[in-house]
């Protein structure tokens, strides 16, 4: 029986999910589930593309009869990461001085060797704890004496601790979805590694702060949660930083309580919301530990490190076990980075803390059946908890919401070969000729410090993203002028009827994704479509249109 | 009043400045760094404040030697009377928490009694909007320091400078989307959302934001690297190398994977502008959907 059964999932959620999946016996399999089943080309497509690419991976390349001018640094570097033989790996680097002098290339063929030969200093010695004082004579504060540095190592960490945050006294429904994942993962810990070090297995603790909450704890173990632990008091009613963080890191750092026999939580999650993202920041910068946000998935594995700043000594490489690995799209969208949380000799960091975006786990199905346990947290809040005061709030009116309409013209980055402003103003202008069209925009447009004119600034606005992180739409008819096509894009767009795609670029990954690609510039033929569909016809071409 | 705004140079991910090589991976050699785009807003806000009560307006940021032009974009673009940098080999691939220590013992040696430091939400790179509040949460442990309340995802601000208290609009996110409107006592640290938005009601604000915008231009344009940025290193700070940096950071990156290609689902029908029958099929895709008289 496989992991993952493809025809349970629709493509979008799919393509992230088969990427990480190393066994292709396992591929196989889904792909004749797949075609038993809705025999959907795209998902098949997808497989077959990972089994592709592993089976290159497997196929062992001898690197003694290679010629390592015709790979491509990163191929090198797959190629040699089980290459022991320094020798060889030597031979190389005089092949590569010989041929392109690609310094990328040295420095993985040189690192590799270092890996294997360490770096020749004190090998396999027991490194020494020096005190700041005797390491840096020079400083005459060492920081370890701020407070804020524990330095604590070797402690005992258990459980995966879920922040719950609620609005009007209900879990939100990321909440829910963080339960669902945390139970997830913690049975397949507790599967893998037999519970904790001692063999023990390892639970779901739900947090919920707030006024009047302690109702919910009955839906969080429906969720997932093994225990939850509240805090209510009607100082509590709206989230403020320092009362919630105070809170946190007493349930779980100082708090004298049956059921937490160890000094910090494993593992803790937040939601990546405004608060929930603030709170995870303070509430880790106060255990002395790290974190990733905005994560886009979870997983517990293994970690081979050799970074010098976690191994202690350069050319060590450390075996982590039980590290969450946290992905996590970054740089504006143009990549993935998988960030781990990781001891340093002398120093440990713990919890491992992540924040996920809301939507990215799928809401479970509670199962009141489950048995929990809740517990009161109660200690005094003093006033100097509450420096600020929530004077009123008011609900937000819903917000741009582009689902549902027929039409959806979307907007990229294309906007800026002129004034950005003028691309605006084309696509409200193109939305308008629809009798029910909705304008939207990629996260690009609105991450980019483009200078809008004041009239247009309406439009350039969060809540009109389309994408992983913003709105999925499915309309009729889609138009996207300026758009390159990024995954996360896509996503939010690939189930509309028919899309058309307007750019410059005729490599853009859009057109994979697209039914009509008009290979032109979008400030000539918006205005040329915006003519037609006010006039009924389509005119002819205004200008004479140039061969490049 | 004496604000500080906190600022970091990222890649300038507009198309045409952002370069990829080969396996995707972003070049950071081709790509032009500039000031992150919501560090701009963070200066905005401190901008409005000092039109309205005076003051200085220091603008500070980690990074190596070459941020000075950062600083100096932000001085021309927005405004600053003095500019810091705190640049040293042992705070790079420093993460959130590291970056927080630094600065905030930057923020201690350049005025403990500072009344309001701005820092912008996420940066284009990182994309965490972790530094804010760590950098307080530094504050607020540091014996040397005055404690602050922490006011994120501000939208609008006003200060009472008789009173000394701040009153801000701030977004919450949720199954619901709120605007709290909260008051707290200076000082305070302020993180702009990325709607904040300056006002200026008042004809006198709004001519002196109009000379302060000239004399900054001005300043900016005569600045002397050497001369007019304050540069401090992890002595000057006193700060233990094992606590900044990359050896300071609890949080690796152990991958960079370009965003991966979605398989391809469509055959596109390639058009181009003048081929009149590909246009016409465009259109009479559009047709049913145009907008009645």
């Amino acid at each position: 029986m496989v992991e993952l059964d493809p025809t349970e999932h629709e493509i979008a959620d799919l393509g992230p999910k088969v990427n990480q999946i190393d066994d292709v016996d396992e591929l196989k399999e889904m792909l004749a589930l797949e075609e038993d089943g809705e025999d959907r080309a795209p998902v098949k497509t997808l497989i077959e593309s990972r089994i592709e690419t592993l089976e290159e991976e497997d196929e062992e390349v001898d690197l003694s009869e290679a010629d390592i001018g015709d790979m491509t640094i990163a191929e090198l570097a797959n190629a040699i990461r089980g290459v022991d033989d320094a020798d060889l790996l030597r031979e190389l680097i005089e092949q590569e001085n010989t041929g392109k002098e690609r310094s990328g290339a040295i420095s993985q063929l040189e690192s590799r060797i270092e890996s294997i030969e360490g770096s020749g200093d004190g090998d396999g010695e027991e490194l020494e704890y020096v005190p700041p004082e005797e390491k840096y004579p020079n400083l005459d504060h060492p920081t370890a004496d701020k407070q804020y540095i524990e330095g604590v190592k070797g402690e005992h960490y258990r459980d995966m601790w879920v922040y719950c945050e609620t609005q009007q006294n209900e879990l939100i429904d990321v909440s829910k979805e963080m339960l669902g994942k945390a139970r997830e993962l913690m049975d397949d810990y507790n599967d893998k590694y037999g519970g904790d070090e001692d063999g023990n297995p390892e639970d779901v603790v739900a947090v919920i702060i707030g006024d009047d909450v302690a109702d919910l704890a009955e839906e969080a173990i429906a969720y997932g949660a093994d225990y939850v632990l509240y805090h209510e008091d009607d100082e509590l009613e709206r989230f403020r930083h320092k009362p919630y963080t105070e809170i946190f890191c007493h349930m779980c750092r100082d708090w004298d309580v049956e059921f937490r026999d160890y000094y910090e939580p494993r593992y803790t999650i937040f939601p990546a919301t405004n608060n929930g993202r603030d709170l995870s920041a303070l509430v880790q910068g106060e255990l002395d530990s790290g974190l990733a946000s905005d994560c886009s998935d979870l997983y517990i594995d293994e970690a081979m490190i050799s970074n010098p700043a976690k191994t202690g000594k350069p050319g060590d490489s450390i075996e982590f076990d039980r590290v969450l690995h946290m992905p996590r799209p970054d740089f504006s969208g143009f990549e993935y980075s998988t960030i781990l949380c990781i001891d340093k000799p002398f120093r440990d960091f713990h919890p491992q803390g992540a924040s996920v975006i809301p939507g990215t786990f799928d809401l479970p199905e509670p199962d009141h059946e489950r048995e929990g346990e809740s517990i009161e947290h109660d200690i005094d809040l003093p006033d100097d908890w509450f420096h600020i005061t929530v004077e009123e709030y008011d609900q937000l009116e819903g917000g741009v919401d582009l689902t549902g309409h027929d039409v959806i013209v979307c907007m990229g980055r294309g906007i800026d070969t002129r004034d950005p402003t003028e691309g605006i103003e084309l696509g409200v202008e193109l939305t308008d000729a629809f009798e029910d069209a909705g304008f939207g925009l990629t996260r690009g447009v609105i991450t980019a410090s483009y200078e809008f004119g004041g009239h247009v600034e309406q439009y350039v606005r969060e809540e009109r993203q389309i994408g992983e992180s913003g709105q999925v739409v499915e309309p009729e008819l889609y138009i996207a002028a300026g758009v390159s096509g990024a995954v996360q894009h896509k996503v939010g767009m690939d189930e509309a009827e028919t899309i058309v795609a307007i750019n410059t670029n005729p490599d853009a990954d859009i057109r994979d994704f697209s039914d009509y690609f008009i290979e032109g510039d979008l400030y000539d033929v918006l205005p040329r479509l915006i003519d037609a569909l006010e006039e009924g016809e389509l005119g002819a071409v205004l200008a004479e249109a140039s061969d490049d | 009043m004496h604000m500080v705004t906190l600022t970091k140079g990222v890649p300038d991910f507009r198309e045409g400045k952002v370069s990829f090589d080969e396996d995707g991976h972003l070049e950071r050699g081709k790509t032009p760094t500039v000031m992150n785009p919501n560090d701009k807003i963070a200066l905005r806000a401190a901008l409005q404040t000092k039109v309205k009560h005076g003051g200085t307006v220091s603008l500070m940021s980690m990074g190596p030697p070459g941020y000075k032009e950062i600083l100096e974009e932000g001085m021309s673009d927005i405004y600053a009377d003095d500019l810091y940098l705190l640049s040293d080999r042992e705070m790079g691939a420093a993460d959130t928490w590291a970056t927080a220590m630094t600065v905030a013992t930057g923020l201690e040696k350049l005025d403990p009694d500072v009344d309001l430091i701005f820092a912008g939400f996420k940066t284009a790179d990182g994309e965490t909007g972790h530094t804010g509040p760590q950098t307080n949460w530094c504050i607020d442990i540091n014996d040397e320091m005055e404690d602050r309340p922490l006011i994120t995802h501000v939208i609008s601000l006003e200060v009472d400078e008789e009173n000394r208290k701040v009153r801000a609009k701030r977004l919450v996110e949720g199954d619901i989307e709120e605007i709290e409107t909260i008051e707290a006592d200076l000082p305070a640290f302020i993180v702009t959302d990325p709607e904040f938005e300056a006002n200026y009601h008042r004809a006198e604000h709004r001519l002196r934001y109009k000379d302060l915008r000239t004399e900054t231009q001005e300043r900016a344009a005569n600045l002397d690297y050497d001369e007019d940025v304050t540069v401090w290193n992890h002595e000057a700070l006193n700060l233990d190398p094992d606590f900044i940096g990359l050896d300071g950071s609890p949080t690796i990156v152990a991958g960079v994977d370009p965003i991966p290609k979605g398989p391809s689902e469509r055959e596109a029908r390639m058009v181009t502008p003048n081929d009149d029958e590909g246009m016409e099929a465009v259109f009479e895709e559009l047709k049913p959907y145009a907008a009645g008289d």
